[in-house]
């Protein structure tokens, strides 16, 4: 199932000896490094509080760092002179809480960014608007506001909103997490399809059945350190890493 | 809830006619002339309007149109429509001479009084509200120098009486800049309602969920769209109903303006009672004038929220 990418793809997302300090005092991140490769699904696993949604957020600039770098595509994401506003476009981020804009259609939600920001003229906003709704199974779901759907249909009218900006990479943070149960599937379901057309993407995730079968590596951060990283089969069966194997006995079903 | 007990409703009808008959007592005692006879002519003049000649002159009359040529020379003036005539043809009349009159309904001064009420309510309004909207802004900035101007402007406004501020407006800066009353009343009543204002929009900002700035800013939005297209629709939204209150109560503080040489209602209502002995039907009457636009507008406001809600 897992797709393959080839051993020599471009690494996208580089983030070197990243460490992020909260203003209160909190150490979030402790020198941190990750590379992502273009076409690439790397899952990030670990405990509340591990700083994992911290390590997302800086990969658009969500959130500042205290040292190291992070580039995207070559561009230091970082640096004061990037422009924020630009690097943000080519990186798509899906919340926990959906953030769907509750005063707009869900047609109105996805094609708002590519007028905006994109200067899109109006009918080709609304055409694109119109082919990622479909693409996330909400066609008929047009015209409807984000109360009148649910949980698991805002989460991918969310989606198709971050894709409308025709994003180099998807970061997600625990998607699916605040969701009923039987409404996580059609959302990794859209995940899914989207890693096997060939989208790289970041996944904060509890759903390690989606990161055994999509991922092609997965991330373990604990305390703020990246702590161990390594492609599925490996990660799940890893009898030798301490933390690793008791995050894992709490997570998986015994 | 459950539906009341009715009986409770006839013991407020009860209770407000034994507020009523134990007032109309009172003013029994003082010997008061209730004349509310006397009040629709202040609304409305239905009597017909005298037309006075402004100077001495003489007059030529062409069936309802009168032609006065000033004595001392200068271009004759015309009063067309004159339903009533009361002077013949040739006729040597004086200034203040009645020429005629003009049959029909005028407003009356309290009526008058409510327009100019009106006028400088709306104007206030809207100046209010474009200035609240920048010192709101202003509070929520990332600036702290435009943070520090929109609190001390709210501060300063919040803290000290309208009234004081009507009078600096009108004796110092009406003076210095030389304002109408008018200009001087829309001034102060802006100015003091744009710092409540202000208040209602922060809060209504600070009430949206910080995932909608996150979501926008995310997408690649600057800062300003993010608030455009975003945070202030649904701030807005959240507003509606202290925004509704605060400009009833800019019709009520509006009031103040009657020190300024402006005839509102209130300064209406003092002139009439100034030359009449009359003061509790007009101040009643003016008060219920008061209350149908407040009424008027609250009763708008619901159907916009409801409207709103809606969509
Ligand atoms: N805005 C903030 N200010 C101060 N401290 C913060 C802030 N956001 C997060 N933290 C702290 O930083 C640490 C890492 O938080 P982070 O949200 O990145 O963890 P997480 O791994 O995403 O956890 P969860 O699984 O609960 O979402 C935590 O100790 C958290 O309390
Ligand atoms: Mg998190």
């Amino acid at each position: 199932m897992t797709k393959t990418i080839a051993p020599d793809a471009e690494v996208l997302i580089d983030a070197r000896e990243v460490s992020k300090r909260y203003p209160n005092g909190t150490q979030a991140l402790t020198k941190v490094s990750l590379q992502v490769r273009r076409g690439e699904v790397v899952c990030i696993v670990g405990p509340s509080g591990s700083g994992k949604s911290t390590l997302l957020r800086t990969i658009n600039a969500m959130e500042s760092i205290s040292s190291g770098e992070v580039t995207m595509d070559g561009i230091s994401v970082h640096h004061p002179k990037t422009n924020l506003n630009e690097v943000r476009t080519h990186a798509g981020m899906v919340f926990q809480q959906f953030n769907l804009f509750p005063h707009k259609t869900a047609l109105e939600n996805v094609m708002l960014a590519p007028m905006q920001v994109l200067k899109m003229p109006v009918e080709e906003a609304r055409e694109r608007a119109g082919k990622l709704l479909e693409k996330v199974g909400l066609a008929e779901k047009a015209q409807s506001r984000p109360s009148q759907l649910s949980g698991g249909q805002q989460q991918r009218v969310a989606i198709a909103r971050a894709l409308a900006m025709q994003p180099r990479v998807m970061l997600f943070d625990e998607p699916t997490s605040a969701l009923d149960p039987e409404k996580v599937g059609e959302v990794l379901e859209v995940m899914k399809q989207l890693a096997l057309e060939g989208m790289t993407m970041v996944v904060v995730t509890h759903e390690m059945g989606f990161a055994r079968a999509v991922a092609n590596r997965v991330v373990f951060m604990d305390g703020g350190e990246l702590v161990y990283q390594d492609a599925p089969e490996a990660f799940f069966s890893n009898a030798q890493h301490e933390r690793l194997r008791s995050f894992l006995g709490q997570v998986l079903p015994h | 809830m459950r539906p009341a007990n009715p009986a409770w409703r006839l013991l407020t009808v009860a209770l407000v006619l034994l507020i009523g008959a134990g007032l109309y007592w009172a003013t029994i005692k003082v010997n008061y002339q209730w004349r509310w006879d006397r009040v629709p002519e202040y609304l409305l003049i239905t009597g017909g309007e005298d037309v006075l000649s402004p100077v001495d002159g003489t007059v030529a009359v062409q069936g309802k149109q009168i032609t006065l040529t000033p004595l001392l020379g200068g271009e004759p003036q015309t009063f067309p429509e004159i339903d009533v005539v009361q002077v013949s043809d040739g006729e040597i009349v004086f200034a203040n001479n009645t020429l005629g009159k003009k049959s029909g309904v005028t407003p009356g001064p309290l009526l008058v009084g409510l327009w100019v009420t009106l006028q400088i309510s709306a104007w206030s309004l809207v100046f209010a509200l474009i200035l609240g909207l920048i010192a709101g802004l202003g509070r929520v900035s990332a600036n702290p120098a435009a943070r520090d101007m929109a609190a001390i402007y709210v501060e300063l406004i919040r803290g000290t009486p309208l009234l004081v501020q009507m009078f600096i407006v009108y004796f110092f800066l009406g003076t210095v800049l030389n304002l109408s009353g008018f200009v001087a009343g829309v001034a102060a009543l802006s100015v003091f309602t744009g710092a409540y204002v202000a208040e209602i929009i922060r809060s209504g900002i600070e009430g949206v969920a910080k995932g909608q700035m996150e979501a926008a800013r995310s997408l690649g939005m600057s800062h300003w769209q993010a608030m455009r297209h975003i945070v202030l629709p649904q701030a807005f939204r959240r507003s509606l109903p202290p925004l509704a209150g605060q400009s009833i109560n800019l019709i009520k503080d509006s009031s103040l303006v009657s020190i300024m040489a402006l005839t509102d209602l209130t300064k209406a209502g003092r002139e009439i009672v100034a030359s009449t002995f009359s003061p509790f039907e007009v101040w009643f009457t003016v008060a219920l004038m008061y209350l149908l636009l407040t009424g008027l507008l609250s009763i708008y406001v619901r159907k916009l929220e409801k409207k709103m809600a809606h969509d």
